[in-house]
């Protein structure tokens, strides 16, 4: 496998690898690659918090006798907690071994698109997205539906056998599984009776409210028959519509975000028959059409990608945590903090003047201590103070600690002579390889131009000015 | 000429005329200052109690339902015959006085959302609630009748959906100077002083090489035609004053914006409401009625058009912290100087009839507003805006 391929697959696979990384994989066959990328992701390893506190809610009395203002304080401390989790996902996303497991928790996260503010639902309903990544799509769904954080997120602890609430069986197949146009207003009806009674007890597990339960006959997608929910989702499935949905969307994201629609159809001919995720990733990373050159640098990079794939070519620490949330507010993807059911919509629409500036300003901010000159909103919460209090902090520089040593070890290093020092020559070479590695865009002319009338005094000078071309914004 | 005309039409022309020197060709700027019409709108940010806004202070069961919030009947500026405004909103009475302001009840929509992000999503995006769009009304606006992104802005740092657009989006600054320091750092400069035109493709990298010379040439065009206006206005010095002294400069210099958006927070009122909104009321009706006033001494409020809106309005019932939790229906309002129906344009809220939550019915769907607005203020055509037709509302002509 050539440099130019290992780095694609890397990329879409993962969040980029370093010139050191991807010197180990050179010469390999593609096929032992993109094994070895799965056999790394075969380990589920949830992400864990402490939740001890949270147990007095399983408890039917203690809960009843607890005082509003300390229930208060446990709610406030939940949603600072899920913060703490969005820090610990950015994280596992940079360091992790099992990249290609993490990357599709990240994209399911963006199809089955929930949010909770109380932590012991959203942790493991995130752990629940990195379990199934990889694993059968049906399964999957049928986890999504019963799991308390989605229950709440749609209504569907709601949906009783009098007064069904529609809004879960809607979502299951405008958004998680047929898309729009798939169904009618009568599958809606039938399938919410089917999920009637769908509920989940104090430990956080599946509960069927027998009572509030529809157990009568239901005609969905012309199949009629005492259904429930897993019997939706069974005839969702046999839809090749379904098939076709979650391929396109596997393609826009991972392959190409223009669509080719032959590419798309024989791909959902591919996940149809058994609706095995992970054998249809690695149809996809052995394929010849998925290293095509159309595809490679041609998708605009998600705030989150872009974060974390500077991480791993410049490890940064944060002294104070809160500037991550600050950075992806300004950049438009909070991570558990979807704008709506739907998700974000990504490539074209991460970017607008604000956000692009921002973006290519991100290095020297991480990296060179720039400053930033931009405050987020306030929260819907906040008081008058609050909301502006942002703005009181005018400049602002975000406090990292960079590990320059480890950029030197992985990119730099292999370059110097004994004496650790770069010849002339050496600089021109480093240079352009560095180039070539950093971005994945493919350079015309106008940008050769540019970078080859670039007067970067260190290394780590010309690292940041690679990071901040518009070509550094693609993958 | 729509933008996509204008696109069609300049693709084949571009390759000849913006070699090779395209960047400078794309900031050409118009300084011609015509007196188009200007929409500036507001989010009261965390769901506004309209209730103690508006008061019903001849109806018995808003003094039943608050106990301990209820604004007593002498305490109200009285208005029209049954309804009368917070003391606090001195500023907005006297816009109501000179007939400025015409008060909307009862707005909202079908099946309504309580969650502050997905109700403001629906406002942004004028969507239904079922449906999830991520762009908004004024964005798909500058993208339909605008071609540079400073036809919008938002007076942040940070641009909300509602100026989004699918291809061209408005711009978020609330100074124009530092924005231009940003977008013309010397690193960039050099990087687009490289360019010729073969990065202006239709692809992503075309895309963000055209987004960049656009951020550039709207920062540089803000900074230069507002760098000489100097406002002769005070006002009240507080960020939502800031807010709309900066909108206020940037109306008053010419600048060729037509759609403003400013989000002033801190309406979420849960706890203690009285003293949290009194002090909300006063900042937002003293720096609007300093904004009236600033745009009449330049002319410019004849030209100008301010709607206020809630993403909602707040539950009848008071709570047991003296506060209100998150509701439904409420008042907006339009100020502007020929109104049609300036006062109170329709009935009060119906505080008998309440949903099953005990929320206000909605009688007038907000897009209603928003598409009277584009057809009789702004004079384009609603439905291409809107995605969908909407009755037109008599108060403006």
């Amino acid at each position: 496998m050539n440099p130019q391929e290992i780095k694609h697959l890397y990329w879409r696979a993962g969040f980029g690898i370093t010139p050191k990384a991807l010197s180990s994989l050179e010469g390999i066959t593609r096929s032992e690659v993109v094994t070895e990328l799965f056999e790394k992701s075969q380990k589920v390893e949830p992400l864990k918090m402490d939740l001890s506190a949270f147990e007095v809610l399983k408890q039917t009395r203690a809960r009843k006798m607890m005082e509003d203002k300390k229930y208060r304080e446990l709610a406030q401390k939940g949603r600072q907690m899920v913060k703490h989790l969005n820090y610990a996902w950015l994280e596992r996303m940079a360091v992790s071994e099992s990249i290609l497991r993490e990357k599709m928790t990240l994209f399911w996260a963006n199809v089955f698109v929930c949010k909770d503010n109380a932590i012991y639902h959203i942790l493991p309903y995130h752990n629940l997205l990195r379990e199934h990544a990889l694993g059968n799509f049906g399964d999957f769904v049928k986890a999504i539906a019963k799991a308390p954080a989605m229950s709440k997120y749609l209504n569907n602890r709601q949906n009783r056998k009098a007064k069904p609430n529609e809004n879960f069986a809607r979502e299951l197949m405008e958004l998680f599984t047929l898309g729009v146009g798939n169904y009618t207003e009568q599958d809606i009806k039938e399938s919410a009776r089917a999920f009637t009674g769908w509920s989940f007890n104090r430990n956080g597990n599946f509960l069927l409210r027998a009572g509030q339960h529809d157990d009568g006959e239901k005609t969905f997608m012309g199949e009629t028959g005492n259904w429930d929910g897993d019997d939706i989702i069974d005839i969702i499935l046999k839809q090749k519509q379904c098939a076709r949905y979650i391929c396109t969307k596997v393609y826009t994201y991972f392959i190409n975000p223009e669509i080719d629609t032959e590419r798309v159809e024989a791909l959902t001919d591919f996940f149809y028959q058994d609706y095995n995720i992970e054998r249809l990733m690695r149809h996809v990373f052995e394929a010849d059409w998925f290293y095509e050159i159309k595809n490679i640098g041609s998708k605009i990079k998600s705030p989150i990608e872009l974060m974390v794939g500077i991480n791993k070519v410049v490890p940064v620490t944060f002294q104070k945590k809160k500037q991550l949330l600050f950075l992806q507010r300004m950049m438009g993807q909070v991570l558990l903090d979807p704008p709506n059911v739907a998700g974000w919509k990504g490539n074209r629409s991460w970017i607008d003047s604000n956000t692009l500036m921002f973006r290519m300003n991100l290095p020297s901010a991480l990296l060179a201590n720039a400053v930033i000159e931009f405050s987020e909103k306030g929260e819907f919460e906040a008081s008058f103070e609050e909301y502006y209090k942002a703005e009181k902090t005018k400049r602002r520089f975000l406090k990292t600690e960079v590990d320059w040593k480890f950029f030197e070890d992985n990119y730099v290093i292999s370059f110097k002579d004994d004496k650790g020092t770069l010849s002339r020559n050496a600089k021109d070479v480093l240079k352009k390889r560095l180039q070539n590695h950093i971005l994945q865009a493919r350079l015309d002319k106008d940008t050769e131009r540019l970078l080859g009338n670039l007067e970067a005094t260190t290394t780590q000078a010309l690292c940041i000015q690679l990071m901040s071309l518009p070509e550094y914004q693609m993958c | 000429m729509k933008r996509r005309q204008f696109i069609q039409k300049s693709a084949l022309a571009s390759s000849v005329f913006l070699v090779p020197d395209f960047v400078r060709a794309f900031e050409a700027i118009p300084k011609e200052v015509s007196a188009f019409k200007k929409l500036v709108v507001i989010q009261l940010s965390g769901g506004n109690d309209g209730l103690n806004t508006i008061i019903p202070y001849e109806n018995d069961l808003y003094y039943k339902s608050r106990p301990n919030l209820a604004i007593a009947k002498s305490e109200v500026l009285k208005a029209g015959n049954d309804l009368g405004f917070n003391k606090h909103l001195r500023g907005l009475k006297n816009l109501y006085d000179k007939g400025y302001l015409t008060v909307i009840n009862n707005v909202g929509y079908p099946n309504p959302d309580r969650s502050h992000f997905r109700s403001t999503d629906i406002w942004h995006t004028a969507s239904d609630a079922n449906e999830y769009l991520n762009t908004g009304w004024l964005g798909r606006y500058v993208e339909e009748y605008g071609k540079n992104p400073y036809n919008g802005i938002e007076v942040d740092d940070s641009l909300s959906v509602i100026m989004k657009g699918e291809k061209l989006n408005g711009i978020a600054t609330k100074n124009p100077a530092l924005l231009n320091r940003n977008m013309a750092s010397p690193y960039f400069s050099k990087v687009l002083d490289e360019q010729t035109d073969v990065h202006l493709s239709e692809h992503n990298l075309g895309y963000l090489y055209k987004t960049m010379i656009e951020a550039k040439s709207s920062a540089k065009y803000l900074h230069e035609t507002t760098k000489t206006y100097a406002s002769r206005t005070t006002y009240p010095n507080n960020p939502f004053g800031k807010q709309l002294q900066s909108t206020a400069q940037f109306i008053n210099s010419g600048v060729d914006t037509k759609v403003y958006y400013v989000s002033m927070g801190g309406f979420d009122t849960h706890v203690n409401q009285e003293n949290r909104q009194r002090r909300l009321h006063e900042t937002y009706s003293e720096a609007l009625e300093t904004f009236v006033t600033d745009l009449e001494k330049n002319d410019t409020f004849k030209d100008t058009l301010i709607l206020t809106f809630s993403e909602f309005g707040r539950r009848v019932q008071q709570n047991a912290a003296k506060g209100t939790d998150h509701g439904t229906a409420n008042n907006v309002f339009v100020v502007g100087k020929n109104l049609k129906k300036p006062g109170f344009f329709n009935e009060a809220p119906d505080l008998l009839n309440l949903d099953s939550n005990g929320d206000l019915i909605y009688s007038v769907d907000f897009r209603e507003v928003y598409a009277t607005i584009l057809d009789k203020w702004l004079a384009v055509d609603d439905e291409v805006v809107l995605n969908k037709s909407f009755s037109k509302l008599n108060f403006l002509s």
